[in-house]
This record gives C-alpha cells, sequence and structure tokens, in this order.
C-alpha cells in the first residue's frame, strides 16, 4: 500500500483487532482494523437517523424574554438568515447542518445494508465515494459547540430553556463520532472488491 | 475518539523497518494509488507521465472506479488560487461587521475582534479565548501554514517533510471548526427576533468570514502533500 500523504510503498502487517498501522516516514494513519466494522456501524447509523428526525422535528432551544417566546430548530435557524437577507448563509447552514448529515446517515444505511447483503450494483461505489468526499461538510458537532456559546451568550438577558430535541442532538453528535470511530473504509472498499473480481 | 471503547483505543502496530534498499515511492515502481480505495494500478512509464495531465482522458481506479492521479493535478495553482482569495476576502471579514445585535431600538455593529472583546468585558473569558481561538487564530494560522507550505514546495525546500505533513494534517483536521462563530450568529438571529426591543442581524462580514473558511477548507483540500516528499524523493533517486 501507498501512503496517501507521502506516496511510499509499504507492506501492511497482518493486524489484530484494534490495531492499527502508520507510516513509517510521515507518521499517517494507513490501516485500522476495526473489530465487527459493517454491524457496529449500522447499529450507530441506524441509531443516528432516528434521532436525527427526532432532533429536527421539536425546537432545540427556547428563548423566553418580555413574556415572549421564540423557539429555534435546525431548520429555522437557516431560514432565519434566509429571512435576514443572507441567502448564501443560510445554503451554508441548509448544507452543513441539514443536507450532508442526512445524506451521511441514509447513504451509509444503504450502502452497509448492501454490502451486509451482497447487493452491491454500479451505483454502490460512486455513492460510498460521494460520502466520503462530504464527510468533512456535515458539522453538526461544531452546530453543537455554538449552541453552547449562544446559551452562554444569551444566559444574561434573557431565559435560554433547552428544547426536546436538544437531548436527541447531542446523543446524535454521539452516534454520529461512534460511527466515525467504527466505520472502516477499507472493509466497504473490500467486499465491494471481492465482487467485483477487480485485481489490487 | 473519546470514548474509551475497544475499537476506537487503537494500539499500533510497528511495521518492520525497511532496508534503505527497499524504500520506495508508488510513483518510482510506476504505481498510481486510488485516492479512495488504496488500490494500486501499475501504469506503463508512458502512461504515467500523462496520468496527472488535465488534458488526457480520465484514467479509472480498476477496483472502485474513480478517476486515479499519481498527484493532485495543477494542485499548487489551485491551492494558490483559492488561498489568495482567501487572504483578500480575509481582510472584509475582519474590517466589516459580522453582526448587528439592536437593543431597545439601538444597533450595535461588532465585528470579530469587538465581539471578543465585548466577551472580555463581561467577564466571559473561556468563551471570549474560544471565540478567539476559532475565528481569528485558527484562520490565521491556516493561512500562514499553507502559504508557507506552498512557498516550501515551489522553492523545492528539503527542511524537516515530516514535519511539514503533520502541520498540513492539523491544518486540514482544524479548519471547519472555523464555522462555529459562523453558527452562533444562525442561532442568534433564529432566536433573537423581538422587533425593535431585541433583534439581531447578520452582517456583511459574516458572509466574507464563511467564505474565508469554506475557501481555505477547498485550499487545504486541494495541496498534495506528496509534493512535500517528492523533492527528496527526487534528490535520492539520482
Amino acid at each position: 500500500m501507498a501512503c496517501p500523504d507521502c506516496d511510499l510503498l509499504q507492506t501492511i502487517p497482518p493486524l489484530a483487532e484494534g490495531e492499527s498501522v502508520s507510516c513509517l516516514r510521515c507518521s499517517a494513519t494507513l490501516f485500522k482494523h476495526h473489530k465487527n466494522s459493517i454491524n457496529r456501524s449500522l447499529a450507530f447509523a441506524i441509531t443516528g437517523l432516528i434521532l436525527y428526525v427526532i432532533a429536527n422535528m421539536f425546537p432545540l432551544l427556547s428563548l423566553k424574554a418580555m413574556g415572549l417566546m421564540q423557539d429555534s430548530t435546525l431548520l429555522s435557524t437557516a431560514i432565519s438568515l434566509y429571512q435576514a437577507d443572507r441567502p448564501l448563509l443560510s445554503v451554508v447552514l441548509l448544507l452543513t447542518t441539514i443536507v450532508f448529515p442526512a445524506t451521511t446517515l441514509i447513504g451509509t444505511i444503504y450502502i452497509l445494508l448492501q454490502v451486509k447483503t451482497n447487493n452491491t450494483d454500479e451505483f454502490t461505489a460512486p455513492l460510498f465515494r460521494f460520502l466520503r468526499s462530504t464527510d468533512a461538510w456535515g458539522m453538526l458537532e461544531i452546530f453543537m459547540l455554538a449552541m453552547l456559546v449562544s446559551i452562554v451568550k444569551l444566559g444574561d438577558l434573557a431565559d435560554v430553556i433547552f428544547g426536546v430535541s436538544l437531548y436527541a442532538f447531542v446523543l446524535l453528535i454521539l452516534a454520529l463520532s461512534l460511527l466515525s470511530a467504527s466505520l472502516n473504509p477499507h472493509d466497504v472498499w473490500n467486499r465491494l472488491r471481492d465482487n467485483d473480481g477487480c485485481q489490487n | 475518539m473519546m470514548f474509551g471503547t475497544d475499537y476506537v483505543i487503537m494500539t499500533v502496530a510497528k511495521i518492520e523497518k525497511q532496508t534503505p534498499m527497499n524504500i520506495q515511492t508508488a510513483r518510482q515502481a510506476g504505481l498510481v494509488a486510488c485516492h479512495f480505495c488504496d488500490t494500486l494500478s501499475k501504469l506503463p512509464e508512458t502512461q504515467l507521465a500523462e496520468v496527472d495531465d488535465i488534458k488526457n482522458p480520465d484514467y479509472h481506479c480498476s477496483c472502485c472506479g474513480s478517476s486515479i492521479h499519481s498527484r493532485i493535478p495543477n494542485s499548487l495553482n489551485k491551492t494558490w488560487a483559492l488561498l489568495i482569495a482567501a487572504i483578500i476576502l480575509y481582510v472584509p471579514a475582519n474590517t466589516l461587521p459580522i453582526m448587528t445585535v439592536v437593543m431597545w431600538g439601538d444597533g450595535q455593529a461588532d465585528t470579530i475582534m469587538s465581539g471578543v472583546f465585548h466577551l472580555m468585558d463581561g467577564g466571559m473569558w473561556p468563551l471570549a479565548l474560544l471565540i478567539f481561538v476559532a475565528s481569528i487564530f485558527i484562520p490565521v494560522l491556516k493561512l500562514i501554514i499553507l502559504t508557507g507550505l506552498l512557498l516550501s514546495v515551489s522553492f523545492k525546500s528539503r527542511w524537516k517533510p515530516r514535519d511539514r505533513t503533520i502541520l498540513y494534517r492539523i491544518t486540514e483536521f482544524v479548519g471547519r471548526w472555523s464555522m462555529v462563530d459562523i453558527f452562533v450568529i444562525g442561532i442568534l438571529v433564529s432566536l433573537v427576533q423581538f422587533g425593535n426591543t431585541a433583534s439581531v442581524n447578520p452582517g456583511i462580514g459574516s458572509l466574507s468570514f464563511a467564505a474565508v473558511v469554506i475557501l481555505t477548507m477547498f485550499a487545504a483540500h486541494t495541496f498534495d502533500p506528496r509534493l512535500i516528499w517528492d523533492v527528496i524523493d527526487d534528490n535520492d533517486a539520482q
């Protein structure tokens, strides 16, 4: 295998479960051997999808001031930027906090089910490539940090009320990080490789 | 990586030390690695020369079908273009207001830096530090590191290639966290909507700032760290 960061050819030794190897000269992680990667990832992705739906259904945060209540969800955050004459920012929020997390969850479930049932077709590889390249653009964990910042910022001025969805949202972040920790892309590519009979 | 379960914490297996004789890059061996699935494709020397030329038809990975390149085509030019655009936009991002807070009819416009100062005045030191790191420190650091990496590759520097590669990986990893300020603005705008009594409006600076973050993310993505090592490998081969 060639190191993706420095192109050095190296032979990957047989790995025990839970082991990883790094490049000899630039220390990039070359390969990880995950325990039961496909099943665990599928479990986390399905959990994540359920939590994602709940997190989008009810308000995340509410602000109570002067007898008035203002709710906020992921979608209403994007919409209010649009209403405030910032359509481009609105699109950025829509993509990073709603669209890409959803495609990651749904796409991952679809591909893992295909791999598990040996039903891969010619669209599996392009779809998985798309998911790998958009992985960095789902930014829910950053949105989580932004909510914490907002809660502290608004704390002196008004009452911030935690919405029903906030708890689902926190668990969703957990499920997403467990998903990215347990999913080993090599496992998926290897299955695709077996099915297509292509050579390494 | 913070959950102490068995598949998250990895022990590191050692690749056996290779003797200088068999240290060889994929390119020297006439191989092209797939960016996605790491499959190595063997190309004859004539094709190896043109696999990175954008005018030539694509070569595809035999396993997953994605187009393969020995190095990212035109990596330096593309990264320079994105980086220069980001540096230019960095000026309005910091001088124009990112948001205006209206309280009892009075509007107060905040830039990124004045927002940090307001938090400090309000005694919210940890928050001020967080926003400073995410919105000022990381973007500036990213612009400087990427410029440095591009210059070092252009001037064929042999200085500490391993450290430069690690710097690159850090840059690629932390860049997206600068978006936190944009999300804070979004949340404040959607929550504080009480007409003239209290409301928050996103300023034009926030758009420039989001553009800086996105452009530097793309710039980090189009930079090929293998270029850092090519100088050393090509010299050693002679």
